[in-house]
């Protein structure tokens, strides 16, 4: 087996050097060739569509009850009654039901940011990368992009179709929502951007620890257990924690997905630029420590 | 071309490389020895730019690694054969290199045919033996027609067919005109392979000449001598620049005089000598007087070959 026709020389190899767009092409094929990731993102958009349609489920059947009870007692309870029933800034909106499976989407896409690049570090591929984008920082970048927009994509159609199977459902009860509703396309737009910006956040701590298991640690306490933590600091006496929670990562990043101003809380917009700038306080040290360390 | 100036690496206040200098020319297979924990791999991966220089420089065909337009072409590295991801066919793996720089699929093909990977290039590349790892690592390598070619322990888990497949393969590129450095701790295989040794021990360069040179030059020549009187032939030739080593009933092991000059000594004292035997110094040899100061995890036997131990126990 001595095939020593090894090189016909630069012909079959190319002769192209290093494009962003073939890096971005690389990772394309990286995360595209891995089965599980595959499979991973169908179960993603089935479980953002699964969830969201059992909270459609939940909610019909609590008012449906409401309407029932009502008629029982000789009353009748229009689609305006019921939502006056609510006090404001209880949750009652219907425009944000493309998000209501959001929770889950962001538990597995913000994983898979992370596995993106520990498993690079766990099973030693990030050598075979630096060694083809040596300049390391295009490969991050792309990373990035394909992870934003896959995310994107994802939670976004997968919020279009979560509303299609609610908007027949509160129509039929009488409610005014169709796709022009206040809101509507806004939460569908800025539900892709929040998950987004958490499979950046995902990849960047992936990034800066090499490791799965404490990247998505990391990862699940700051998006679920901090709420949590953050649920409790406002029983602490004072005005102060009142404020202080609506400015960790998944509060302000909630906060961005709703319209309208609430006294006391922040406007959506804050809300926006704040979790901006916590995807920010992640990438930019993860795309310095990739670039400066040893590999 | 490799050329490194005063290359070091200190990790955490141990030093693992120290102040290196180098150069790999082009058309030549240039061996790379050293037992284990020298820094062979560090200064491949510095070579590379997977690893920061603590203080010094390296380039490749003239330029940091890094700075490169096509890294692939110039330089095409096997470091560590375990550098793919465990759930990704060889196929794709390669695929996913080769797109870095839009080398077409056809190149992909055709290094999965060179290295025989045809039959795994679908499978997993988690599932490989050592040896098709290594195979994968080596195509990896070949993708951009590099240039330079960089081989850490290239022939490491190889079954004999592909050990010989990796020495003619870099014989042929070396005559192509392209820089080949390879690392072995398979010193039978450098002596087959290479045409140039750089060797290395505890992070400093101890020997970098062509390999006829080191093997002639380390060990002077030694002389096995079996006599009916070893007391006396001892004692008359030791002194003035020869030893005598006389470790056996009857034998004495002489360095400082050739044969001719033993039997005269002999003759003139009326003493029998029945074997006269120069010592050929073979590269082992060569490699073991050059180390022997400088291996780091000595084994605890006692005795001659001892120190060999480590070195051949491979990384």
């Amino acid at each position: 087996m001595t095939e020593t026709r090894t090189a016909p020389t630069g012909s079959s190899a190319g002769s192209r050097g290093v494009t962003f767009g073939g890096v971005l092409r690389s990772e394309w094929i990286k995360l595209w060739s891995l089965m599980s990731t595959r499979i991973l993102l169908a179960l993603t958009l089935a479980a953002i569509v699964g969830v969201g349609a059992l909270t459609v489920l939940i909610r019909y059947t609590y008012l449906d009850e409401m309407i029932r009870n009502a008629r029982e007692q000789g009353q009748t309870m229009t689609p305006e009654m019921l939502e006056a029933s609510f006090p404001p800034g209880s949750g009652f909106d219907l425009y944000n039901l493309p998000n209501a499976g959001l929770q889950i989407g962001i538990l597995i896409l913000g994983s898979l940011a992370v596995l993106f690049m520990s498993s690079e570090y766990a099973t030693g591929m990030i050598r075979s990368t630096m060694n083809a984008v040596p300049r390391r920082t295009p490969a991050f970048v792309a990373k990035a992009i394909i992870l934003a927009v896959i995310s994107y994509v994802i939670t976004a159609i997968a919020g279009a179709v979560t509303f299609l199977i609610a908007m027949p459902v509160f129509q039929g009860m009488g409610f005014d929502l169709d796709w022009s509703t206040d809101g509507v396309l806004y939460s569908i737009f800025t539900g892709g951007l929040y998950v987004a910006g958490v499979a950046l956040i995902g990849l960047s701590l992936g990034t800066l620890l090499r490791n799965s298991a404490g990247g998505i640690t990391v990862l699940v306490a700051m998006f679920f257990v901090l709420s949590i933590a953050a649920g409790f600091m406002t029983l602490i006496p004072g005005e102060f924690w009142k404020y202080v929670p609506q400015y960790i990562p998944s509060e302000a990043g909630g906060r961005f997905l709703s319209i309208g101003h609430t006294d006391g809380v922040i406007d959506p917009w804050h809300g926006g630029l704040i979790f901006l700038g916590y995807v920010l306080l992640f990438l930019i040290p993860a795309m310095i420590a990739l670039k400066k360390r040893d590999v | 071309m490799i050329e490194a100036k005063g290359l070091t690496k200190v990790y955490g206040g141990k030093t693992a490389v120290a102040g290196v200098s180098f150069t790999v020319q082009a058309g030549l297979v240039t061996g790379f020895l050293g037992p284990n924990g020298a820094g062979k791999s560090t200064t491949m991966r510095m070579v590379m730019g997977l690893d920061r220089p603590t203080s010094g420089s390296v380039t490749v065909n003239g330029l940091p690694y890094a700075h490169h337009k096509a890294p692939l072409h110039e330089v095409g590295a096997l470091l560590d054969a375990k550098a793919v991801h465990t759930s990704r066919s060889a196929y794709n793996h390669l695929l996913a290199m080769a797109a870095t720089h839009g080398i077409p699929k056809t190149r992909v093909h055709e290094v999965i045919e060179m290295t025989g990977l045809e039959a795994v290039a679908r499978k997993k590349a988690g599932g490989f033996s050592l040896g098709m790892g290594q195979r994968l690592g080596i195509a990896a390598a070949l993708l951009g027609d590099p240039q330079t070619l960089i081989l850490d322990e290239p022939v490491n888990g190889l079954d004999p067919e592909g050990v010989l497949w990796v020495r003619n393969l870099v014989r042929y590129l070396a005559n192509q005109g392209k820089t080949v450095f390879l690392s072995s701790h398979l010193m039978s295989e450098m002596a087959q392979t290479a045409d140039h040794l750089i060797v290395i021990g505890r992070g400093r360069i101890i020997a970098d000449a062509p390999v006829q040179e080191i093997i002639a030059g380390t060990r002077q020549a030694r002389t096995l001598v079996r006599t009916s009187d070893a007391l006396q032939l001892s004692a008359l030739l030791a002194g003035d620049g020869v030893t005598v080593d006389h470790s056996e009933p009857e034998t004495l092991e002489v360095t400082g005089m050739d044969s001719r000059g033993i039997a005269q000594v002999a003759l003139d004292n009326g003493l029998l000598v029945y074997e006269l035997t120069p010592q050929m110094s073979s590269l082992e040899d060569a490699y073991f007087d050059l180390t022997k100061d400088e291996v780091e995890y000595h084994s605890h036997l006692t005795g001659g070959p001892a120190v060999a131990a480590p070195a051949a126990a491979g990384k």
